[in-house]
């Protein structure tokens, strides 16, 4: 029997993933001193190759490829972790309220929540940056809007299950107030896919935040990979490296995500605890 | 054998046509064009509608009165021949015999006097303003038709071309709603080619009008017009061979660049000197700071345009340095005598421009904040956007860019003035009367009226300018009107014109004689034949 942290950091390809990642952070956290200055600055003739003067070249206005990637993973980030934050707790609160008292009130939550299932994600995301206008917080608000479902339905599920339990069914006979219950007993029970859920969560919003900066419907003042990829993608043809390099990023980005995802839910996994 | 007898043949037929009197061209007949068009247009209706694309295919469709050569002069169309009297307040045309609409029926002066009276002076968005000093049309016979004017109107006559001034059938389209005529989409023409079906979001067709009046021609037996959304798409289509012709920013600039280099294509940016596009930074003259002027020409100071032409359209644009075109430089209404806001040491002027404005650099080296809004018309125009910011930066503005749909875009920059300053192309058209005045005449600042006086700004002198060049018909005298107009303007600087934009077009090498017209693709295409 070995720990969790035993079991999570000993799978290798978790390990590799968590390596990349914090190398991710750091660059998010440190781009103000490895790349000073806006991004969009101007700074030498439009597509200069990589390894020249800028490690990994310029792009069509003569922007470096490098300072634009570093600023670009913080706004990734922050977004993507923004709106599963906002995502995961409205998720939880309709699913643990749905799960918790059941009948009409599951009834009519877990309707509304399939409202929201039924319209494609992303075709849904694009329609609520156009009417908001893009910017860094319609991003987040239509991010979190469409990634909320699957964490209610995930809650709710997990919260049927505690509720039957005889600890609750203690609690209740204890005369544990209705909240105390679902936040101090029910809850924690339901923490570990709830932290699987949303860790994928922060891998799908990273790939939403980038298909819409693709599309132009990104944040047009922040600096992101899914910005540099569709301001590059006209050029494919001429400058490889400004659709490679950014795209590179946020593949790795997401794989290493989706990867210590699993590996954290291979270690949350009490029936896999003695494998 | 079979083959011998088929060359036989041939000659035998082309010794009849030899025969049977000098034919109209030595092109061979036949064959299929393809034309690619971005977007796909909302209506085919260009009588009613001024929407880019349009005439790109009603063009092939519907006649003008006149044609025009790369001299900007006016050649017989509709109209065999046409007198003006010396005060220009009449008009006199000749019409063409014989001239069949699609359906049959013969073209005659009643359909001019219908579509210029009835139709283009009511609801034509520019024919409202080319037709506005016609108070009639006489017909005294089939073939002659009069028109009577108020004032001399010397731009009229370089607008009665097929695309500005369609001629439409009065038996079709005078019966109910102008409007809402269900002929919009189905047009009726006196064309080269005849329409025959749109199939949405994929293609329009034209057949061969075999009874075009000018004999012999069409040589092409069909044009297909194609809408594909993807840009990259449209490139390989051209560079296989599949579509033949794109112009009008249909093909990606740099991709047209790389496309020049291909021994199939030939890439040209003749055929829009009647048309004329500027890009242009609207600014809100009415919005502070930008009512000093000083402010203004800091910003005409900052920007490089050369920059924007070479890394932002590949080099399809040359220096704008006013208003009007220099396009108009033969018929002499063009002058670059002006303020030139073009110069390597533009970034301190704007500088000291600024500080004497007394908006001097705060914390940081920022005078103020600002949003410029990027026009939605596709990657060029985010890229010119970033660029503007960033010249804007190096002077101490910091302004935040932002993007929004087209229709919101209009309403903001048009309707309810709500923006600081914006980028946009505006057409200058035959003449200034029709493309340059609605940018900066006091008369056009018209709320909610779309690629009119956005910018609020008006002069009494320019506007009083451009009320005697309208109704002048001696050239010089106009040409020494516009010169002081263009100065006026350039120094005051509610618009900077940043460049003449140089659409290139496309056109596979085996189509000859495929861009013959200061108009390019908006016209007919009967001349165009395939190798």
């Amino acid at each position: 029997m070995h720990s969790f942290s035993q079991r999570f950091f000993a799978n290798p390809r978790v390990a590799l993933s968590l390596l990349w990642l914090s190398f991710v952070v750091l660059l998010a956290i440190a781009a103000p001193i490895i790349a000073p200055g806006s991004p969009f600055a101007i700074v030498a003739k439009p597509f200069a190759p990589p390894l020249g003067d800028f490690l990994f070249g310029t792009d069509s206005l003569g922007r470096d490829l490098m300072a634009g990637l570093v600023h670009g993973a913080r706004t990734s980030l922050l977004i993507a972790i923004l709106a599963t934050l906002a995502a995961v707790a409205f998720g939880t609160l309709v699913g643990a309220i749905a799960g918790f008292y059941g009948g009409f009130v599951d009834d009519i939550l877990m309707r509304i929540t399939e409202f929201f299932q039924t319209i494609p994600a992303f075709i849904f995301a694009i329609v609520l940056v156009a009417i908001l206008a893009p910017s860094g917080t319609s991003l987040v608000i239509a991010i979190a809007t469409v990634s909320w479902p699957p964490i209610a339905r995930v809650v709710r599920g997990e919260v049927l299950t505690i509720k039957a339990r005889e600890f609750v069914q203690a609690a209740i006979v204890a005369g544990q107030r209705d909240m105390a219950i679902l936040f101090g007993q029910v809850l924690p029970n339901a923490l570990s896919p709830l932290i699987v859920t949303g860790s994928l969560l922060v891998a799908n919003a990273i790939l939403i935040e980038s298909a819409l900066s693709f599309l132009g419907l990104g944040a047009p003042n922040l600096m992101s990979w899914g910005f540099q990829i569709g301001a590059g993608r006209a050029f494919l043809r001429d400058a490889w490296w400004l659709v490679t390099v950014p795209g590179i990023a946020i593949l790795l980005t997401v794989l290493s995500i989706n990867l210590a995802g699993e590996g954290l839910n291979d270690a949350l996994n009490p029936r896999l605890r003695d494998l | 054998m079979r083959r011998i007898s088929m060359s036989v043949v041939a000659a035998a037929l082309l010794g009849a046509v030899a025969i049977a009197g000098p034919p109209a061209s030595a092109q061979k007949a036949g064959g299929t064009l393809v034309q690619i068009t971005q977007p796909e247009p909302p209506n085919l209706a260009p009588y009613i509608s001024t929407s880019a694309p349009i005439s790109q295919v009603t063009a092939k469709v519907y006649d003008g009165l006149l044609e025009y050569g790369f001299d900007l002069k006016p050649k017989p169309a509709l109209a065999e021949a046409w007198e003006v009297t010396p005060d220009g307040k009449t008009v006199t045309f000749k019409l063409r015999k014989g001239v069949k609409f699609h359906d049959g029926k013969p073209f005659t002066s009643a359909d001019v006097q219908f579509t210029v009276m009835d139709v283009l002076k009511k609801v034509h968005p520019r024919g409202i303003n080319t037709f506005r000093d016609v108070t009639a049309v006489e017909t005294p016979d089939e073939h002659t038709a009069i028109f009577r004017l108020n004032n001399a109107a010397p731009y009229m006559l370089s607008a009665l071309s097929g695309y500005e001034s369609p001629m439409v059938p009065k038996h079709v389209f005078g019966q109910g709603d102008i409007r809402t005529h269900a002929n919009a989409n189905q047009p009726i023409g006196t064309g080269a080619f005849k329409f025959i079906e749109w199939r949405r979001g994929e293609l329009v067709r034209l057949d061969k009008n075999p009874d075009y009046w000018r004999k012999g021609l069409p040589n092409l037996d069909r044009i297909v017009v194609r809408f594909i959304n993807d840009e990259a798409t449209r490139t390989a289509a051209l560079e296989k061979g599949e579509a033949h012709v794109a112009g009008f920013g249909g093909v990606p600039y740099n991709d047209a660049k790389k496309l020049a280099t291909l021994p199939s294509v030939e890439v040209t940016t003749k055929g829009y000197e009647m048309i004329s596009p500027i890009v242009e930074l609207l600014i809100n003259t009415k919005k502070a700071p930008f009512d000093n002027q000083k402010v203004r020409q800091a910003v005409a100071y900052a920007i490089d345009r050369q920059f924007v032409i070479d890394n932002i359209w590949f080099g399809f644009g040359k220096l704008a340095t006013g208003p009007i075109s220099s396009n108009f430089a033969p018929s002499g209404i063009y002058t670059d005598n002006v303020t030139k806001y073009q110069v390597p040491d533009g970034i301190e002027r704007a500088n000291k421009l600024l500080d004497e404005a007394g908006l001097p650099k705060k914390d940081g080296g920022i005078r103020f904040e600002m949003v410029h809004d990027i026009t939605p018309y596709g990657p060029e125009w985010q890229r010119f956007g970033e660029f503007v910011q960033q010249r804007l930066a190096l002077i101490g503005i910091k302004a935040s860019l932002r993007y929004e749909d087209v229709a919101t875009w209009l309403k903001r920059t048009y309707t309810d003035y709500d923006y600081t300053l914006t980028s946009n192309f505006l057409y200058n058209l035959p003449d200034p009367v029709l493309g340059v005045h609605r940018a900066i005449h006091g008369k056009l600042i018209k709320q909610g009226t779309v690629f009119v006086n956005g910018s609020q700004w008006s002069d009494p002198r320019a506007d009083e300018l451009m009320d005697k060049a309208t109704i002048e018909p001696d050239p010089k005298k106009r040409a020494a009107y516009y010169h002081e107009v263009q100065k006026i303007v350039v120094e005051a600087s509610p618009i900077i014109w940043v460049f003449e934009l140089n659409f290139p077009t496309v056109v596979n090498k085996r189509y000859k004689d495929v861009i013959t017209s200061p108009l390019g693709l908006y016209t007919n295409f009967a001349g165009v034949s395939r190798e």
